[in-house]
């Protein structure tokens, strides 16, 4: 297995785990962690397919950069709105969804 | 092209000079002023922009800081783009005459987001780059979910919801954009459109993509977090949410199939939307048929609205006729007019009324007629009766649909939808008329706030006066 293929395959999985963490995990802060984690897969792939070609496509590398900024601003965002929420809901960051599931 | 980056340039200039503005002062209230001055500059110059290109009937192209391809952020201008450029101003004008107006005030920080809102909106109708794209949609989303939060603690949950999921649709959409770049190392749409092939990657790029921009449009199944993100934001704010932000995301997926995606892929695609579309508009209009309040009511109605917007893609993407392209445009202008003026005329019966329950407008038609009409004209707007938007809208999706025996299952789905629609409308309606209870004296009333929120539905109502003219105009605008 080449080295690219290796980052493509474990870019993929990490975000399909992002994705899995997100749909079934219900406390705040790890599904924010979880999109965190799916950005990251994303950006894994997209620098394996640079790496395909020699020199690296630096197409893809500016597409990381600018992800980086979109993922940081959004993740600084979604934790600040996520504390904002546990402090005005009866203090825990555990909160249910009211009548929501379970699992 | 010059006049669709002024329409851009303009509500960007404001977003920043207001956030300026209000760094001291509590409240400055020249920003309001300031705001909606300059939406309605842009619109005029969305406006120059339709003239030129429609008339021209041309496509313009820039590529950003002239960069050439493939490191080019290209902007694309053609006549149904210029044409969206004026309806999202339109419609930041009409609800920013009315936040302006509102009682009680809106929280200050209402104007520098929501001139953020038209710049990325703005901004996502001229890209013609998939990965800048991606951008606007986050921009989109991020000052979406702020105007949510605007309305207090009370928001945050749902403004929470609505913020992860976009987030992880948005990188859905990503990860789509990665395999088409892998695959074909361009990002360019127009480059793009000639080359796809209906291969098993080029599918599976597709439907990641779909996937996310369904999710963030709320397009049935994946409308969940809707109802609540729109209910509990701020009137003028559900206004803009439901008549614009879920409409971006949509212009998207229209591009991504009916221009490039391979046509068999398009085929196979087709009935799966259509069929959505026809769920939608059924359980979103059972729900709203059900809802306790009036603001729910409306947000489950833009649910089922899009159902319309989404069979017209699938019978556009099904059929290949281009008149449902133009059923699918008419719906998005006929829905946002009507839905803004709805949302703005049941945030009004909720400080008027004093109460947010459906059963408070029992009387209403006496008590506060110039709203009550309002909700009227744009009810009938939504389910389609003439004279309206709406009813020409869903008039050129169901008459190709009624000269071809073997299209009844569409027609009758089509034919469903309205009879739930009416459901719904008619029950809040039919309240209106009952003898108003004595006690419930509205409290302030406010003449201008009542007769803009009544301004956008008697627009919807004019489109109809321009029928045929305006189906015809259409096709030419929706062809490139």
């Amino acid at each position: 297995m080449s080295p690219e293929l290796l980052y493509l395959v474990v870019g993929a999985t990490i975000w399909a785990v992002g994705l899995g963490g997100l749909l079934l995990v219900h406390h705040m802060l790890r599904r924010v962690i979880a999109v965190n984690l799916m950005g990251s897969g994303v950006f894994l792939v997209l620098v394996a397919l640079a790496a395909r070609s020699s020199p690296p496509d630096p197409v893809l590398q500016a597409l990381v950069v600018t992800g980086l900024v979109v993922a940081i601003s959004a993740t600084a965002f979604a934790v600040r709105l996520a504390s904002a929420r546990a402090q005005h809901s009866s203090g825990t960051p555990e909160v249910e969804r009211p009548g929501g599931d379970e699992s | 092209m010059n006049y669709a980056l002024a329409s851009l340039a303009i509500p960007f200039t404001v977003a920043l000079l207001t956030l300026l503005l209000q760094r001291r002062s509590e409240a400055n209230p020249i920003v309001p002023a300031i705001t909606v001055l300059a939406t309605a500059v842009s619109l005029v110059f969305a406006g120059l922009a339709l003239e030129t290109q429609a008339v021209s009937g041309a496509v313009s192209h820039l590529n950003v800081g002239g960069w050439d391809s493939p490191l080019a952020i290209r902007l694309r201008l053609t006549p149904l783009k210029a044409l969206l450029l004026g309806f999202v101003a339109l419609i930041h004008l009409l609800t920013g005459l009315y936040a302006w107006r509102a009682k009680p005030k809106i929280a200050r920080d209402y104007w520098p987001l929501s001139a953020l809102l038209h710049t990325s909106l703005a901004a996502l109708i001229l890209s013609a780059d998939i990965f800048n794209l991606y951008v606007t949609l986050e921009l989109l989303s991020l000052s979406a979910v702020a105007l949510v939060c605007l309305s207090g603690p009370k928001a945050y949950t749902p403004a929470l919801y609505y913020l992860l999921l976009s987030l992880g649709a948005s990188l859905c959409y990503l990860m789509g954009v990665a395999v088409i770049y892998g695959q074909y190392g361009v990002l360019d749409m127009t480059v793009l459109a000639g080359i796809m092939e209906a291969d098993h990657s080029t599918r599976f790029a597709l439907l990641l993509m779909t996937a996310g921009l369904m999710l963030k449009g709320a397009l049935w199944p994946l409308h969940l977090w809707l109802p609540e993100a729109h209910t509990y934001a701020p009137t003028p704010v559900s206004a803009l949410l439901s008549g614009l932000v879920v409409k971006g995301p949509l212009f998207i997926l229209w591009q991504l199939w009916n221009n490039l995606a391979p046509e068999a892929l398009a085929r196979e695609m087709g009935p799966l939307f259509a069929a959505g579309g026809v769920v939608a508009l059924v359980s979103g209009g059972w729900s709203a048929f059900r809802a306790p309040f009036i603001k729910t009511l409306v947000a489950y109605s833009t649910v089922a609205q899009l159902g319309y917007a989404l069979m017209g893609l699938g019978l556009l993407l099904f059929l290949q006729e281009r008149i449902y392209a133009v059923a699918l445009w008419l719906f998005v202008l006929a829905h946002g007019l009507a839905k803004v003026s709805m949302f703005l005329a049941a945030g009004e019966m909720q400080t008027l009324l004093g109460s947010k329950r459906v059963t408070a407008m029992r009387g209403a038609t006496q008590t506060i007629p110039i709203t009550m009409s309002a909700f009227a004209i744009a009810g009938i707007s939504l389910i389609g009766m003439p004279p309206t938007g709406g009813f020409l809208a869903k008039w050129s999706l169901l008459e190709p649909l009624f000269t071809q025996a073997n299209h009844w299952p569409w027609a009758s789905g089509v034919l469903l939808g309205t009879f739930v629609s009416a459901a719904y409308v008619f029950r809040a309606i039919a309240l209106g008329f009952y003898q108003a209870p004595m006690s419930r004296e509205p409290r302030h009333f406010d003449r201008v706030s009542q007769w803009l929120a009544l301004l956008p539905a008697l627009l919807v109502g004019l489109m109809a006066f321009a029928g045929q003219d305006l189906i015809a105009w259409m096709a030419g605008v929706t062809q490139t």
